[in-house]
């Protein structure tokens, strides 16, 4: 049963207040069902697109294994070592955030990830370090993606258990109650209204009488 | 039968901010599609201070989609107005080329209504998909 708002009087202004509010909260609960209907819609397809990422993922890692091995065992460990010191590089990520209905996301991005020169020696390694390295880089690029979606969704879930607890709390308790208590202010203004009738059919029988 | 519900101020405050917060991610000022592509990190100020940043490739793809002189005349990002309990939105196209934008990514005609073009929830999630940092959500504040 929905608990009534206590007002200070049962009066026509108090109704009148009372039933501002209920639009207004009626109004704010269309707005805060769509936010999260967008924000879940959202959420699912950033699910959607982690799941790829992660998949993807998987599998450039095991095609870059694969191909590190296979130039491991071309080069050997010693040379192939050597090579990669000389081709170690600092990262551009460009960083920031974005926007989705009022949650603030990341935006990550990764900066030339793919290189034309990667600083090894292009006479003394043979096509599989090429291989291996630009399967690297593509690798480098997924994980950037999939750190960007998992923080994603990490705060569209908790913007959704938020926005949701609002929505719960119109839905179930302001408007039920600002509902109630409309009612029950009829109610009163109508029993207030009998009132005032018996008592002036009583008066007119008194009078009558005398 | 009248109780109190000490909450029930907070509550009236809370959802007060909630429609502060879901506006406060609105451009400041939009910038054209040209502009941001000559930009090193394409990106506009928020109405909050804060900053959106673009995505790259989806900068180079919208320019895929329309001509180099069209570019000028699109702003980014985009807006995508979300009428409350009607299930349907609307990408808000002050010209032509987001219509041509908008109709090349769903593959299919598009008509702007009162420089509206009215979508559902389907075509959000591909628009929403292709265009994720260059569109935005608009919450209407019709209270």
């Amino acid at each position: 049963m929905p608990q009534l708002i206590k007002v200070a009087r049962p009066t026509k202004i108090e109704l009148i207040k009372l039933r501002r509010r209920l639009a207004l909260a009626t109004r704010i609960q269309k707005i805060v069902k769509d936010r999260v209907s967008i924000l879940i819609l959202e959420f699912l397809q950033i699910a959607r697109q982690t799941v790829e990422a992660k998949s993807k993922l998987l599998d450039d890692f095991s095609h870059t294994y694969k191909a590190l091995s296979i130039a491991a065992g071309y080069h050997g460990y010693i040379a192939l070592e050597k090579e990669l010191i000389a081709a170690e590089r600092d990262l551009g990520i460009a960083a920031g955030l974005r926007n989705v209905g009022g949650v603030r996301i990341p935006a990550f991005e990764l900066r030339e990830a793919q290189r034309v020169v990667r600083g090894y020696n292009l006479v003394d390694t043979s096509s599989w370090l090429d291989q291996t390295a630009q399967l690297s880089e593509k690798c480098l690029e997924t994980i950037v993606e999939l750190a960007e979606l998992q923080r994603s969704l990490e705060q569209l879930g908790r913007e959704i258990n938020r926005t949701k607890r609002i929505l719960n709390a119109l839905e179930y308790l302001i408007i039920p109650g600002l509902q109630a208590t409309i009612k029950y202010l009829y109610m009163k203004f109508e029993e207030r209204d009998r009132e005032e009738k018996s008592r002036l059919k009583r008066v007119k029988v008194l009078l009558e009488r005398k | 039968m009248v109780s109190e519900l000490p909450y029930e101020r907070l509550l009236q405050e809370s959802l007060k901010s909630e429609l502060k917060v879901v506006n406060a991610h609105l451009p400041s000022r939009q910038k054209s599609l040209a502009d941001l592509l000559g930009e090193e990190y394409p990106h506009v100020l928020c109405n909050d201070g804060s900053t959106h940043l673009f995505r790259r490739k989806e900068l180079d793809y919208l320019a895929s989609l329309i001509e180099t002189e069209e570019q000028k005349a699109l702003l980014l990002p985009m807006l995508i107005e979300v009428n409350a309990g009607r299930g349907e939105m609307a990408v808000i196209c002050p010209g032509e080329v987001e219509g041509k934008v908008i109709s090349k990514v769903l593959d299919m005609p598009v008509t702007p209504r009162q420089k509206k073009i009215v979508i559902y929830k389907p075509q959000l999630a591909v628009i929403r998909k292709l265009l994720k940092t260059t569109t935005q959500y608009l919450f209407p504040p019709k209270l």
